[in-house]
């Protein structure tokens, strides 16, 4: 058990806590240096936006913390794992599948399931049975407000639709910490405003700790905590106090 | 429903050429096969389908045509003297000139004669068979009407797809051998193979003058009081015979035949080359087929990935798509085989399907898949997570 991160931790404990993340990318004869020496911290019940310009190292950091792009240094500890870049990669993904929900600007969705079997399919993998899935993925749906539209295929359902049938997916598995990044930037503003609602419920009422990207500034009245990274290096980490009310007016 | 059947279903328009390369496949060996085995069939139909349990042959003989398969006459009685036997007759096959004539008017004009066409001449397979009741050597999907027909002298029967070939039709009359045969009753399922087989009783081949009188006859057609264990008649036959015959079941006897078939050189060439084709050919296509069918959903996989599903549980999707596949390239290789074989039967030609050969072709074609699944799992290595984080 590490001493900072916790599993079930309370709102307020540390989800997530990196030290010194360093990721370069070849380029051309040498490297570019997309994350600088990043310490980084996240903690449950808080939506934690990480803001800054396109380029700036955002993705980069969230694949870091979530075990998907291993960085050249530095140490990720994360809910009950002790520096996750130890772990086997089969290991690491078992940690996913246990506690971590993506949610990425494209959709992603399988064009042949439907609603309810998109979602199923995960928990399904998450070894639950075929009543409780389809109970769980219920559930979910019901909560993203897709109640209706259970059965309709990706080709049937808005953009909007889309993106709450990726987030039911990943919210159905109950994650610890969920990773959102430009979860709106392919919606309009209406449909933007519902998913960045429902990030900041899977926060305040699931306990999670959710780690948003963005580049839409208008998103800052949701969080918690608002990070500025700019070229590899964090300008600014503030704690504000959320607005769940806050109205996301127009297109953008 | 499972993701792989799924997406199949759903996506089925991208997995035809896929589903109808494994058809084609399927189709060249199963219609290639089938013919060869068709033929054999064919000429061995009038033993195959007769109702005698058990065939005597000399010992050297391999199958009904391989070798010396005839025996001494005086081999008839000898079989009779085991209790069980019933009927033996000799299997009696003859060959000779078939020529259909036309009743020319005296009054017709040349070119009403010319439009008639001239009448035609052909080497046939005289085969034989004995019209009392229930006789041995009757395939038993002869009619009694048939029977009856064939039991008046100098009548013969010929398959209904022989028919025009002879130039004859049913009531016509011919010269068989230059003498006057009548076409006196139509087969059906017994089209000819090399040359055109006609069918007569044994009584009518005598008055022809072509049965064997010898002290020499064909295989001896045995038929039993009780048919259930031809088996063990069979070997008691031949113990009898202490070694100047030997007996074969009639199942034993149609499965050396169709065995003989494929210690052909020529034929084993052909089909297998036919198999090393369609396997190319269904292995390139379903490989680059599922390949594709991957690319198109590699950012679904890679969003699976990010979620926690492990390469192993995604190998397992493409290996059960793959699967699923190829169940339904089996499916589509026999209905298009069975579509082909009415076509050919329709034109005399038998193709034939046992079960054995349907299961190892759809056991093949179900491999192929696999194998093009196999090959293809390389391409998920690109449903990289991080690629959707950008
Ligand atoms: N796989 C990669 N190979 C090379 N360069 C990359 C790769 N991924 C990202 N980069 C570069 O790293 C920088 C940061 O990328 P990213 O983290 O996606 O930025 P952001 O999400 O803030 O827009 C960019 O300049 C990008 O070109
Ligand atoms: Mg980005």
């Amino acid at each position: 058990m590490n001493a900072h991160t916790k599993v079930h931790g309370a709102h307020g404990d540390f989800a997530v806590e990196a030290k010194g993340l360093v990721k370069r990318f070849k380029s051309g004869r040498g490297f570019v240096e997309v994350l600088k020496g990043v310490d980084f911290d996240a903690r449950h019940g808080d939506l934690t936006m990480v803001m800054g310009p396109s380029g700036s190292g955002k993705s980069t950091l969230i694949a870091a913390l979530s075990g998907l792009l291993r960085p050249e240094k530095g140490q990720v500890d994360a809910l009950d794992v002790d520096n996750l870049w130890k772990l086997s990669p089969g290991r690491i993904d078992k940690f996913r599948l246990d506690h971590c929900g993506f949610i990425f600007q494209g959709f992603n969705l399988f064009p042949a399931l439907t609603a309810l079997q998109q979602v199923e399919t995960v928990l399904k993998y998450q070894g639950l049975s075929k009543d409780r899935a389809r109970k769980r993925a219920t559930l979910a749906l019901e909560e993203v407000g897709l109640g209706p539209r259970l059965h309709q295929k990706p080709s049937s359902l808005s953009g909007g639709e889309k993106q709450r049938v990726a987030i039911a997916r990943a919210l159905a598995k109950d994650p610890k910490i969920l990773f959102a990044d430009e979860p709106t930037s392919a919606l309009d503003g209406e449909n933007g405003q519902v998913v960045i609602r429902l990030l900041r419920r899977a926060a305040s009422d699931h306990g999670a700790a959710v780690i948003c990207v963005t580049h839409d500034p208008r998103l800052e009245a949701w969080a918690d905590r608002v990070i500025h990274i700019e070229d590899g290096v964090i300008v600014s980490d503030e704690r504000r106090v959320p607005d769940p009310n806050a109205v996301l007016a127009s297109h953008h | 429903m499972s993701l792989a059947l799924a997406t199949l279903l759903y996506e089925w328009r991208r997995y035809m050429a896929a589903v109808m390369a494994l058809a084609l496949s399927g189709l060249l060996v199963l219609a290639m096969t089938g013919v060869f085995i068709g033929i054999g069939k064919g000429f061995t139909a009038q033993i195959e389908r007769s109702s005698a349990d058990i065939i005597i042959m000399q010992p050297g003989a391999k199958t009904l045509f391989g070798g010396p398969s005839g025996v001494p006459r005086r081999f008839i009685p000898q079989v009779y003297n085991h209790p069980a036997v019933d009927e033996v007759q000799p299997f009696d096959m003859a060959g000779g000139t078939f020529q259909s004539v036309r009743d020319v008017d005296p009054t017709m004009s040349q070119a009403e004669r010319a439009k008639m066409g001239a009448p035609k001449q052909n080497f046939v397979m005289t085969q034989i068979i004995d019209t009392n009741e229930g006789a041995v050597t009757i395939p038993t999907d002869y009619s009694e009407e048939l029977v009856d027909a064939l039991r008046q002298p100098y009548t013969v029967a010929i398959d209904e797809t022989t028919l025009p070939k002879l130039g004859v039709k049913l009531g016509d009359k011919a010269l068989y051998n230059g003498q006057t045969v009548t076409v006196a009753a139509v087969l059906s399922g017994y089209p000819s193979m090399m040359q055109p087989a006609i069918v007569m009783s044994r009584d009518t081949l005598r008055r022809v003058g072509q049965a064997d009188t010898g002290p020499r006859v064909g295989p001896l057609m045995v038929k039993l009081a009780d048919g259930s264990q031809p088996e063990i008649v069979s070997a008691q036959i031949n113990a009898m015979g202490k070694g100047q015959w030997k007996a074969w079941t009639r199942d034993e006897l149609a499965q050396a035949n169709a065995n003989a078939m494929f210690e052909e050189g020529i034929l084993v060439i052909i089909i297998g080359g036919c198999v090393v084709l369609g396997v190319i050919i269904g292995v390139a296509i379903t490989w680059q087929t599922l390949r594709g069918a991957i690319m198109a959903n590699i950012k679904e996989f890679a969003s699976l990935r990010a979620l926690g599903v492990s390469m192993g549980s995604l190998r397992r999707i493409v290996l059960e798509l793959s699967f699923w596949v190829g169940c339904v390239g089996v499916v589509a290789a026999i209905t298009l085989t069975w579509l082909i074989g009415l076509l050919a039967s329709a034109n005399a030609v038998i193709i034939a399907l046992p079960p054995i050969l349907l299961i190892i072709v759809g056991g093949g074609l179900i491999a192929i898949a696999m194998l093009s699944g196999l090959l293809s799992l390389g391409i998920l290595r690109k449903s990289q997570p991080a690629d959707l984080l950008r």
